[in-house]
């Protein structure tokens, strides 16, 4: 984020959570993610008599070549966006400030715990969250760790030679049976967990366009971010002022 | 006058010369027939049949015998040379180890009564026995696969005991069959072969797969003393002696044969003995599966399996160059035909119409582990192997043939297993069962009739399947078996059945042991050649998951362990332990991310579902009147 700020609305106050450069990475993540799903499924799925429905996918595509051709375009700007937001990371100020807000800390331990009894209904408490809620930072952290694993082995089924001789442990079954196992996790996740808490959440139902804007309202600033709040508005974090 | 005579005599020079230079360039003289004139036309073979005695086969000869190859044929070609070559030369002796090649079909000895299948082979195949170390004499192994063999080499054999010569005079040679491959007359019967080698009629099988010879009689049933030059009818009337009948009108005015021979052999002349047939359970019968794609093309199987008169003819494997006599063994193989030549070099790529491959996008490690057959030849693998059959295993083509799938001996297909070069190939694959006399570590199995005696004894309450597949034998039956051999058979060490790919033994207290990973236990195997698969048929044509996935039949199909053994039915071992892949690496990665996204997905799960609880909850509550509300007012806004 490039500054945290404190947006003057007619009846709400908005504060700007996300600037743009985070807003176009993700808006790159989730475009390939998803032309990546639409393509590797059937692409998984061909061959398997099980699975005659993805000789339909292929169709519509053309051929197995183009709908190979798309997932790697998808997977060609997947890995862009990781490599930019690595350099986001660690040369812009910005972007340390955001990689250090994800780190994950004992507090987090501490959340789920609250958050847990809260759901229980054996506290009355929910747990105050800063900048990153938990679950916030297991989304983050698992894009993290899915790229990583599904870049390695994509691109050691990509180039099965180079791989070959730059990591023989690598063999192309495990490269595809981690890309696999990996993509369904990646896909379960995103649709069960992300969808959840981005849309079909009840507080959030349809969708917010936060991805989009970038902006946060003052009531769900003081619900879901309330230690972010509370720093803005004393003034300890110099970048935060109210618009 | 002088002059004239030292002219003449310069004139005469060359022609003193000239016998001496064409014998040192020829130090073999060479017969009519051992080398072409040019002419693409086929000879006509309008001949005198002789007999084995050298004299004219006349229709009026009383007796009347039968032709002889080796002087019939042998009139015009060199015979000597001709059964010098792959299909004769099995076991001559003196041929170095090279000259057998690489590792092929052996002929299996098979017997359901006593649970054996073993590999044996005149060439020295690691894995296969020679016929006389599981007790077959010269006489009885051409009697049991002689049906397949074309005469000449060990067909030709006098035998080494005395009983045995004299049962070669009456049963006379197993001379090479020109016939089995060269007669194009469509009434050469080849299953006829066969049925004359049971009947130990050696002298007169050639000749009775002419349609225009008929055999009868039985040279097995003929005292030693019997002298077909001189027949005397059999002391026992329902005893009939061999003899032979030419069909009327057969012979020319000049007692002359017209033989339909032709140089290039017909596919269907190599079937007999090269046929194979994958039982899948689907597409076994002829008419229901394709054939071989270079056949399909127009091709013949000569085109590729080449020789000239020392009958020298291709294998066609990668590698055949380096022992082969054969100058077109390197561009006659999948490569020769089908890959480019050196740069400069004359053109061979594509001869005979074979297309380039493109092999677009795949690794060229492939080309380093792979043999070209790995992906283009044999059945489509399947997740399991398939029972085979083949002409020579299974007497395919001769009459009285069981047609059950289980007959033994039971052969596997397609086995991917890495060959002496290293490369990974499709193999057939026979588990061997035997019974065996074990000291120390080596294993020499037990005479086939000794174990016929004893252990068929023992087994004989049995009632044998009339699938001809395996009896069941319980660990009982083995012991039992076990300790008949020792009892009746002379054993220098330890009666071993190995079985498969166990060894199975008695321990000193006499229960049975079982040990595992003994050289003798291990399959046998040798490559698939045919049928080759056209390139959209390919494994990988479609993905690279063909091969590379989890279940792929290429790494991870089941070999079946092929066994009477009770215990052991149904056993298997998977494809990629005779490959030298590691499976446990990527099974067990497969396992954890199973278990991982049970878990991960079972505790968002849970998360969500305790959220939407607590806004359920916090909702009930707010619309409860104020007294009784829990909690803060805001609380279940955003929750």
């Amino acid at each position: 984020m490039k500054k945290s700020n404190l947006a003057a609305g007619a009846e709400q106050q908005y504060f700007q959570r996300f600037g743009p450069q985070f807003r176009i990475q993700h808006g790159f993540l989730f475009s390939s993610t998803i032309g990546l799903i639409i393509t590797g499924v059937p692409l998984w799925c061909l061959g398997r008599p099980e699975y005659g429905w993805s000789q339909d996918v292929v169709a519509f595509f053309g051929s197995i070549e183009i709908i190979r051709f798309v997932h790697r375009v998808c997977a060609a700007v997947l890995v862009l966006v990781s490599v930019y937001h690595l350099l986001y990371t660690f040369l812009t100020r910005e972007g340390r400030r955001e990689f250090i807000e994800l780190l994950p800390r004992v507090k987090d331990v501490a959340d789920v715990t609250r958050n847990s009894l809260y759901f229980l209904g054996l506290s009355k408490q929910r747990p105050r969250f800063g900048r990153y809620a938990y679950y916030e930072k297991f989304d983050y952290w698992a894009v993290y760790w899915g790229c990583v694993i599904m870049i390695g082995t994509g691109l050691t089924l990509w180039f099965p030679g180079v791989a070959a001789k730059v990591m023989p442990w690598l063999t192309y079954e495990l490269a595809a049976e981690v890309h696999a196992d990996e993509a369904v996790l990646a896909t379960l996740a995103l649709l069960v967990w992300h969808f959840y808490n981005v849309h079909f959440n009840p507080s959030h139902f349809p969708g917010t366009l936060l991805w989009w804007h970038g902006r946060i309202s003052r009531d769900e600033m003081l619900h879901d971010h309330p230690l972010e709040y509370e720093k803005l508005m004393s003034g300890k974090n110099e970048t935060a002022k109210p618009d | 006058m002088r002059r004239i005579l030292i002219l003449t005599g310069i004139l005469c020079l060359p022609l003193l010369v000239r016998p001496w230079r064409a014998a040192a360039a020829e130090p073999e003289q060479k017969m009519l027939g051992d080398q072409s004139d040019g002419s693409r036309a086929h000879p006509i073979h309008l001949i005198p049949l002789m007999t084995e005695e050298g004299e004219k086969v006349s229709p009026d000869d009383d007796p009347l015998l039968p032709f002889s190859t080796s002087k019939t044929c042998g009139a015009c070609h060199s015979y000597s040379t001709v059964t010098k070559g792959w299909h004769f030369n099995a076991g001559v002796a003196g041929l170095g180890i090279e000259a057998h090649g690489r590792v092929g079909q052996p002929w299996i000895l098979a017997d359901a009564r006593t649970g054996i299948q073993i590999p044996i082979s005149y060439r020295p195949w690691p894995g296969a026995f020679r016929p006389e170390q599981v007790g077959l004499s010269r006489l009885l192994f051409l009697k049991i696969f002689g049906r397949h063999i074309p005469g000449g080499g060990i067909g030709e054999q006098p035998g080494e005991e005395p009983s045995q010569i004299m049962r070669s005079m009456v049963s006379g040679k197993l001379e090479a069959n020109c016939l089995s491959c060269h007669d194009a007359d469509p009434g050469h019967n080849q299953a006829e072969y066969a049925g004359q080698v049971v009947r130990e009629n050696f002298r007169w099988a050639s000749a009775a797969t002419c349609s225009f010879a008929t055999v009868t009689g039985s040279a097995r049933d003929m005292p030693d003393t019997y002298d077909p030059m001189m027949p005397e009818p059999p002391d026992d009337p329902k005893l009939v002696a061999p003899a032979i009948a030419y069909r009327a009108g057969a012979f020319d005015s000049e007692k002359r044969v017209l033989l339909n021979i032709e140089r290039e052999s017909a596919a269907n002349r190599c079937y007999f003995c090269h046929s194979n047939m994958y039982i899948d359970g689907n597409d076994a019968e002829k008419w229901s599966s394709d054939e071989d794609i270079h056949l399909t093309a127009g091709l013949t199987c000569v085109d590729c399996h080449r020789n000239g008169i020392d009958h020298n003819i291709i294998r066609g494997y990668e590698g055949e160059a380096d022992v082969s006599a054969n100058r077109l063994s390197a561009t006659s193989s999948c490569k020769g035909c089908h890959l480019p030549g050196e740069p400069g070099a004359e053109p061979t790529a594509g001869r005979l119409g074979a297309p380039v491959p493109e092999h677009l996008g795949l690794p060229p490690v492939h080309f380093e582990r792979l043999t070209c057959t790995a992906c283009h030849s044999g059945p489509w693998p399947g997740e399991k192997t398939y029972l085979t059959k083949t002409s020579m295993a299974h007497r395919l083509g001769t009459v009285g043939v069981n047609k059950s799938a289980e007959v033994l001996p039971h052969v596997l297909a397609p086995v991917f297993a890495k060959q002496d070069d290293g490369k990974i190939a499709p193999h057939k694959l026979i588990w061997p069962a035997f019974w065996a006399d074990m000291k120390d570590a080596n294993v020499t199995p037990i005479g086939f009739d000794a174990v016929r005696q004893t252990v068929g004894k023992v087994m004989a309450r049995h009632e044998l399947p009339a699938s001809g597949d395996w009896p069941a034998l319980s660990d009982e039956n083995i012991v039992e078996a076990l300790k008949a051999l020792a009892a009746e058979q002379k054993i220098q060490g330890k009666a071993v059945y190995i079985s498969g790919g166990s060894i199975y033994s008695l321990s000193d207290s006499g229960r049975l042991e079982k040990k595992m990973d003994h050289p003798a236990a291990r399959p046998y195997m040798w490559p698939i050649a045919h049928d080759v698969r056209p390139a959209a048929q390919a494994l990988g044509a479609r993905r690279c998951e063909d091969c590379h996935s989890p279940d792929a039949p290429f790494f991870f199909g089941r070999v079946s362990v092929d066994t009477p053994v009770l215990s052991r039915a149904g056993a298997s071992i998977i494809m990629n332990e005779l490959i030298g892949a590691s499976r446990p690496t990527y099974a067990g990665v497969s396992l954890f991310f199973k278990w991982l996204i049970i878990v991960v997905m079972a505790l968002l799960i849970l998360h969500i579902l305790g959220d939407l609880f607590r806004r359920f909850v916090s909702k009930v509550t707010a619309n409860k009147p104020a007294g009784t509300r829990a909690g803060k007012p805001g609380d279940g806004r955003k929750q």
